[in-house]
């Protein structure tokens, strides 16, 4: 299904506490991550691997109490999260962020 | 009678900015109306380093403005103000405003000239300008900016850029010590880019050009990692091959949120030295006719001219050498339409930013 570029471009990115990542997108839809759901999504080298697209990491070893302590943003087309296990390697790249929204997909966390 | 002031504000309220969609009292463009007696003198801040003399915005406004009452006279200046497309904080070089990305599919398509001569012509203008050789793995822009090896200096730890022709620029080839050929594994890539962009004493500037190496490789993915970037601009040849190859380093770029601001065709057509006559070897309009079709903008064609070559390996890119030539000509179109692609990009962004909140914790928490 084509994306719309509405659907991919975030309007305002809010870090709520430690615990909760929420953005609103241009199509008007809001999303809100747990950051133990946006941990267990990396899409980093070390947690999937880079050929076989296998998943390396663990989702369920990711600690119920993890937190996200930094959000930044990676040039104009992605974010990078700091999290309390050290990892900050994945680069969340918007239309990523989309695709792993919570609500939008049945099967992944919907809450923590 | 006195001539008011008002009046004429109100009048230019007419003229319309077609490029931000507004009129130009409205978008702040009016800076001063200066009266003496029935003369006026009318000052414009404009987001472009000039406004080209085709475009009809300085008629405009003299004629609503003459249509005032007791008004005899009326002298229209512009001042530029070049608008800045700035993202988060950390995601820019600090006092640049606007960093675009020259880019190629393939090699020897003159990339590196077509960056050269833009930012010559951009500074003959006026603008403050940057340009940062990024082609790690053959750098040329030292050669054409006559500054072949250079020892740099520092400042506060960061790096002097080289000044020529108007031009603060940095080569990623500085880096590098003597004659020997660079064999970098991507993480040095990595560090040069960061190097030769983050850690250089740019001061104030307009715009900071990056000359990149042909393609898609490490030295993209970390321009577009470590800076959010105005856009980028593809130089192609008519040939069909080097486009189809330009279209990809498009696609990256667009993948990583780059917006292309507009396609450049070089080696458009022979310029015979002898006789000047044009012979289009390669064929011709092949990029034009690309654009169009993928809507992005045509900004222009430079024609395969030995006096480009000549001045280029002199070290006095044509424009400055030859500012009458067709080449210069060439490239002082594509400028105008590039500054303007720019200033639209940067007026209409909204940028990005990461807000903090405490959270908000739900009901059932609450003692």
């Amino acid at each position: 299904m084509p994306v719309h570029p509405a659907q991919v471009t975030p309007a305002a990115i809010t870090k709520k506490g430690n615990r909760h990542l929420e953005i609103s997108w241009e199509d008007g839809h809001v999303s809100r991550y747990s950051f133990r759901h946006l941990r267990q999504k990396c899409p980093c080298a070390g947690c999937i691997d880079e050929w076989s697209n296998e998943k390396i990491l663990a989702e369920d070893k990711v600690p119920l109490d993890l937190e996200g302590l930094k959000v930044e943003a990676v040039g104009g087309y992605a974010l990078s999260f700091g999290f309390t296990d050290q990892h900050n390697t994945g680069i969340y790249h918007f239309g990523y962020l989309r695709e792993i929204c919570p609500c939008c997909h049945s099967g992944t966390n919907k809450e923590d | 009678m006195a001539v008011d002031e008002k009046k004429i504000r109100e009048a230019l309220g007419q003229v319309q900015y077609p490029d931000f969609r507004k009129d130009i009292t409205s978008l702040g463009m009016v800076e001063s109306i200066v009266l003496s007696g029935s003369q006026v003198e009318i000052t414009l801040k404009i987001p472009t380093p000039r406004i080209p003399s085709t475009e009809t915005l300085r008629a405009q406004v003299i004629q609503v403005a003459e249509e005032v009452a007791d008004v005899t006279s009326v002298v229209v200046r512009f001042k530029p103000e070049i608008p800045a497309w700035t993202s988060t904080d950390k995601t820019g070089v600090p006092g640049v405003k606007n960093i675009v990305a020259i880019g190629s599919g393939k090699g020897g398509v003159g990339k590196s000239t077509i960056a050269a001569n833009l930012a010559v012509g951009l500074a003959k203008l006026g603008a403050r300008v940057g340009l940062v050789d990024g082609d790690v793995y053959g750098p040329s822009i030292p050669i054409m900016m006559g500054r072949r090896s250079e020892e740099l200096k520092q400042r506060d730890g960061k790096i002097i850029p080289i000044e020529a022709h108007g031009v603060k620029f940095m080569s990623m080839g500085f880096l590098a010590q003597g004659e020997q050929p660079l064999i970098w594994r991507g993480p040095m890539a990595h560090r040069a880019v960061q190097e030769s962009l983050m850690n250089v004493d740019w001061g104030e500037l307009d715009y900071l050009l990056v000359d990149m190496p042909p393609g898609t490789g490490d030295v993209h993915l970390t321009l577009v990692q470590t800076v959010a970037l105005v856009g980028a601009v593809i130089i192609s040849t008519p040939q069909d091959v080097g486009l189809t190859i330009s279209m990809k380093t498009l696609k990256m770029f667009e993948q990583t949120n780059v917006k292309t601001l507009g396609l450049i065709e070089n080696m458009s057509y022979h310029l015979c030295s002898h006789c000047g006559e044009r012979e289009e070897i390669f064929g011709h309009g092949m990029v034009a006719r690309e654009a169009a079709k993928m809507k992005i903008p045509f900004l222009g064609e430079i024609p395969l001219d030995v006096t480009i070559r000549r001045h280029a390996d002199e070290g006095t890119p044509v424009i400055s050498a030859q500012p009458e030539a067709p080449a210069s000509r060439g490239y002082m179109k594509i400028i105008d339409r590039l500054a303007k692609e720019i200033s639209i990009r940067a007026h209409f962004h909204k940028p990005l930013t990461i807000v903090e909140e405490p959270e908000t914790k739900p009901q059932s928490f609450s003692v």
